[in-house]
Order: C-alpha cells, then sequence, then structure tokens
C-alpha cells in the first residue's frame, strides 16, 4: 500500500510539486518569522552581552534596558564603588533619539558614554575613534550608509549636529540601533546631573566571585537593582518574546492553515480523480483502514518532503535576507525546525481526514460502471 | 461437496415507498464448483445488482446468501471484505487497473492485501502474468497496454489469491471480437475451471454461451433458466 501512495504521488508530478512546496512555503513562513525575532532578540542584547561587565546596576524596579527607563544618583554609584572586590563602575545614560540626515531619519537608542572610560562604548570599532567629545558621535557603519554618511560628515542628533568619529559594527538591527555620544552632553539634553546615569557596568576584580559579589551589592545598594549579564540579557529578550509572541503565534497559526489548505486540497482532489480505483479496491476486499493509510502515507510523505524542502528554503532565505539586509539578523534554531515535525504531522493527519472520509463512504460498486 | 454459492429467494429494493424500485426479485440459484454460469439479459434488468449481491458488495432486502454453506447475511462489512479477498475474484468491463501501478504490481497489490509479500509474492505476480502471455508487459503502466493486454492482466489480477469463484462482468465489453475469443479461451481453459474454481459471467456477448455449463435469464428482476440453453 505505501507503494501505491508513493506511485500515486510520483505519477503526477505536477501535483506532488504543488503539495510539497505549499508545505515548504508554510514551513518557511514559519521558520523566516520566528529567525526575524530570534535575530532581533540577538540585536537588541548585543549591548548587555558585548561589554565586558558581569553585573549591571539598574534602578530600583528596573530590570530591562529595552522600553524602560532608569535613573542612577551620583552618590549611589559612589556608595557601590567603595564594596569590596569591585575593580571599576562605568555609569552610561541611555535614552533613544532620531539620527537624521537630510530627508533621512533613524530612530535607535542613543548611549552617553564617558571619553576616559575604558568600557560602555562600541566594542567593535571599523574606522575612526570612540570616546566621543561634545558633538562627536559613533554611528554603525550600516547605520552610516542607511543615512548617506561617512566618516567625518556629520549627523543630527537632538536639534544639534554631530560629527561622526567612529563607525562601528554590529550596532545596527532593527528598532535597536545603537549610536554613542558624550555623556556630559547627553546628560544636559536629558537634564539630569552629568555624573548620573541610567545603568552602571560594574567589573570586579581578579578572581572576585561574580555570584557572590552581586549578592553582596543587592543587599548593600538597596535603591538599586542589580542583575548579572546573563541574566539582565534573558531579561530583555523575555521582554521581547512577550513582545512578539502574539505576532508569532499568529503567523504560525495562518502558515499551518495555509500546509493544511495545501495537503488537504492537492490529496482530496487526487482522491476524487481516483475515486474509481479506491473503489475497485474496496470491492476487491481491501478494507477502509487500509485505504485510509494510502491516502494518510500521500499526505505525509508530500510533508515530510515539504518540511525538507521549507527548511532548506528557510536558511537561503535567511542568509539572501541577512545578505541583503544586514541589519535584519535571520536566526532559525535547528531545535525549532525539529519542533514543528510533530505539528505538520499533526496538520498532515488533519489534512487526510476528509479524503479518507470520502473513500470510507465510497460505494464499492462504483467498480461495475463501465 | 457443498455449492460455492447459494442465492436463496433473494431480492434486493432499492429507496423506499412508492419510489421503492424493485431490481432483484427472488432470485435462487447455486453454484457448484467448477462450473460457468452465464446470467444475460436486457439492459437495467437487474444483473449488475445481482453480481454485487453474489460478489458481497450488496446486501439483499431480504433472502439468504451462502458461501461454501455459511450463511452471508449477518457478516460485518470487514468480514465482507475479508471474504471477497480469499474467496472471491473480480473481472471489470472497465479493467480497473490501478494507473500509478505497472502489470505487475496491479496484480502484486492484492497478494499483499490477502497477507502475501515480499519477493515471493512479486515472483507469483510475475509468473501468473507469463501464464497469461504477458511476459514482456509486466512492466508497463496500464496506459501502455491494449484493452486485451489490460483485461489479462485484471484476469491475473482476480486468480492471483487462488479464489473458488470469479464474478465478471462483461468481461469482454470494451474487446474487439478477436481479442474478445481469446479472453473467452481463457475463461474456458486457463482460469482453472479444471481444478474446480467457478465462474459467474454477466454479459451481452452470445458467444460465451458456448463456454458456458448453464445459462440465467434476467429480466425486470427475475431470474430464470436461459431457455433451457446449457453447455460443457
Amino acid at each position: 500500500m505505501l507503494k501505491l501512495a508513493w506511485r500515486n504521488l510520483t505519477n503526477e508530478p505536477t501535483r506532488m510539486a504543488i503539495s510539497v512546496t505549499g508545505i515548504a512555503l508554510a514551513l518557511v513562513l514559519i521558520l523566516v518569522i520566528a529567525g526575524i525575532f530570534a535575530g532581533s532578540e540577538e540585536f537588541a542584547v548585543a549591548y548587555i552581552k558585548n561589554e565586558p561587565a558581569p553585573i549591571w546596576l539598574m534602578q530600583s524596579g528596573v530590570a530591562n534596558m529595552h522600553m524602560s527607563s532608569s535613573y542612577i544618583a551620583p552618590e549611589l554609584i559612589i556608595e557601590a564603588e567603595q564594596i569590596e572586590g569591585i575593580k571599576d563602575i562605568t555609569g552610561v545614560l541611555y535614552t533613544g533619539g532620531n539620527l537624521e540626515s537630510g530627508e533621512d531619519s533613524i530612530l535607535g537608542y542613543i548611549i552617553g558614554v564617558n571619553p576616559q572610560a575604558e568600557i560602555g562604548g562600541p566594542w567593535k570599532l571599523v574606522e575612526g575613534r570612540q570616546n566621543p567629545q561634545r558633538g562627536e558621535i559613533v554611528i554603525d557603519a550600516e547605520l552610516a550608509k542607511r543615512l548617506g554618511v561617512e566618516l567625518g560628515d556629520e549627523v543630527n542628533l537632538f536639534n544639534t549636529a554631530h560629527k561622526i568619529i567612529g563607525l562601528s559594527r554590529g550596532n545596527f538591527g532593527i528598532g535597536s540601533s545603537l549610536a554613542f555620544i558624550n555623556k556630559q552632553a547627553l546628560s544636559e539634553w536629558m537634564a539630569v546631573p552629568p555624573d548620573a546615569s541610567s545603568f552602571a557596568l560594574v567589573r570586579p576584580d581578579v578572581g572576585i566571585d561574580v555570584d557572590a559579589l552581586a549578592a553582596r551589592m543587592q543587599s548593600e545598594l538597596p535603591d538599586l537593582n542589580v542583575m548579572q549579564q546573563a541574566e539582565f540579557a534573558a531579561s530583555d529578550i523575555d521582554l521581547i518574546r512577550q513582545m512578539g509572541v502574539d505576532i508569532i503565534r499568529a503567523m504560525n497559526l495562518i502558515a499551518y492553515i495555509v500546509g493544511l489548505l495545501v495537503i488537504g486540497l492537492t490529496i482530496y482532489t487526487a482522491t476524487l480523480e481516483r475515486s474509481r480505483e479506491y473503489g475497485m479496491l474496496k470491492a476487491l476486499g481491501a478494507n477502509n483502514s487500509r485505504l485510509a493509510v494510502v491516502v494518510l502515507s500521500q499526505a505525509l510523505i508530500s510533508a515530510a518532503l515539504g518540511t525538507l524542502l521549507g527548511a532548506g528554503l528557510a536558511y537561503g532565505v535567511a542568509d539572501l535576507i541577512t545578505r541583503i539586509s544586514p541589519d535584519m539578523l535571520i536566526l532559525i534554531d535547528p531545535e525549532y525546525v525539529l519542533n514543528q515535525i510533530p505539528i505538520l504531522t499533526l496538520v498532515t493527519g488533519i489534512a487526510a481526514l476528509l479524503p479518507a472520509s470520502r473513500i470510507a463512504n465510497l460505494d464499492p460498486m462504483i467498480a461495475f460502471k463501465a | 461437496m457443498s455449492a460455492i454459492l447459494e442465492m436463496e429467494s433473494v431480492s434486493k429494493t432499492y429507496g423506499k415507498g412508492h419510489a421503492a424500485v424493485q431490481a432483484v426479485d427472488q432470485a435462487s440459484m447455486k453454484i457448484e464448483p467448477g462450473e460457468i454460469v452465464l446470467i444475460m439479459g436486457p439492459s437495467g434488468s437487474g444483473k449488475t445488482t445481482l453480481l454485487s449481491m453474489a460478489g458481497l458488495l450488496l446486501k439483499p432486502t431480504q433472502g439468504r446468501l451462502l458461501i461454501n454453506g455459511e450463511v452471508i447475511n449477518g457478516k460485518s462489512q470487514r468480514q465482507m471484505a475479508d471474504l471477497r479477498l480469499r474467496t472471491l475474484g473480480f473481472i471489470f468491463q472497465a479493467y480497473n487497473l490501478l494507473s500509478a501501478l505497472n502489470a505487475r504490481e496491479n496484480v502484486e497489490i492484492v497478494l499483499n492485501m490477502a497477507g502475501n509479500g515480499g519477493k515471493a509474492a512479486s515472483t507469483y505476480a510475475a509468473e501468473l502474468l507469463d501464464k497469461l502471455g504477458l511476459g514482456s508487459r509486466k512492466h508497463h503502466l496500464p496506459a501502455d497496454l491494449s484493452g486485451g493486454e489490460k483485461q489479462r492482466v485484471a484476469i491475473a489480477r482476480a486468480l492471483a489469491n487462488d479464489p473458488q469463484l470469479i464474478l465478471a462482468d462483461e468481461p469482454t465489453g470494451n474487446l474487439d471480437s478477436k481479442t474478445s475469443e481469446e479472453v473467452m479461451e481463457l475463461f474456458c481453459h486457463g482460469m482453472g475451471r479444471e481444478q474446480g474454481r467457478s465462474m459467474i459471467i454477466v454479459t451481452h456477448n452470445p458467444a460465451f454461451e458456448r463456454i458456458a455449463d448453464r445459462v440465467l435469464w434476467l429480466e425486470d428482476g427475475h431470474l430464470t433458466n436461459g431457455n433451457g440453453r446449457t453447455n460443457h
């Protein structure tokens, strides 16, 4: 019966191609959308992950960098610096702003960094220098390309011209581009004291137990929230996922329905066209469950081929999009691909129900019709 | 030895009330081992309905149906399907071969359905086709076979599970006269009549009368002996 299922498919290559391609495209939709969100998450926490600070301080009650506002008074930084085991603490200011050049405008996150600080700025500089003075800015090379500017050109931020003194890499993503300016200049725009910070990056002394230090800091600094680097990044990823989960679910549902309809309709029409053959098999003695196996096998073979093609296509599409638009990092997790298999199997089973029921109700006397 | 098939006052009515149509009315017949019985009659006389009841595809409205002395009336669909698979062989006017499978696979599939798989089934299917003169055509799809070749594949398929009774519905209805003769010859010699295999052939083709042991006439649902004609 499996041979019959396979031959029924391969004898009609056009129908098989439609079925397999339909399932593949549905899977591409699922994987690429999930990949875009995963890529966005990676971009969104790139700053937290790449700065060499195992411990981060922020205002009490704040646990995210995105969609949040944090204020750390200067005296709290001084108090934190007194705790034993700390090498240094670097405060940065953080806010949103529009980077403009001519008619172009791109929304980004602005980090105010102290020019003397060793950390807190761009972690991968490809051209120029970092540590911006007043009126200077470091932006991502891709962002500069989008704005049509180069090193030495000016971009407008907070209605003030900023000269581009450095081009970085890895700071440009959808809705999560970073630009670095002078901290004191940003403090004036934000109307906070120059020594105030939004977040503070803590580097412990060599050999210090980070877990113990973080716990000690939290107990001694009740007005601040102390988070370790991985915990802080995970918290931001959770937030972003919460924002995107409904969209992913809705798109996945649409994709599954598309897949279900494609498999269901192609197998159903194929079954209709072969009604007489199935009727003949019933007449010869095949029972309904045996014939349902044929239909289900056809659907499963189509789904398996569609899954293989779809997974391959999804990786190809992700690579192509990332090449064309480097700000769109699409991360397709192989585990996520594997997770789709039981869902697609279920969808395929449902799709096979209609043609299987059609066969179950088929009158074997159809075989006697001339 | 008991009859392979017995029909005792079997009737079939389609529909109910004023719309009821009596397709077969109180038909009785007994098919003995090795017997070839021809059922003839005008179009719409109920031949296909009678054949469908004999083939366990249709349950009678009234009367008893026995296979090898066992009453069939109360059997489930699954039991009937199993009986069809192991006891009966079918030959249809339109051949009804599976278009996606080649000649050998069309024969092999009924062996598989009966639980006989693997190389042995494949070899046996090929041997059957060889015997029916299709040795060189066994790897061809039905679309590449002539009408006569298709019907011979259908005959091989009907014989595959070594049935006791073969039911043929207008087996030469789609064939030219020369090919019809060849197929008829197969019914007479080559389908196991000598070994006790019985056949019921529904046909309009009077040429079959010369190979039939008995001819039954069906008209308006009534089954009678066909003008007393008997051939051996």
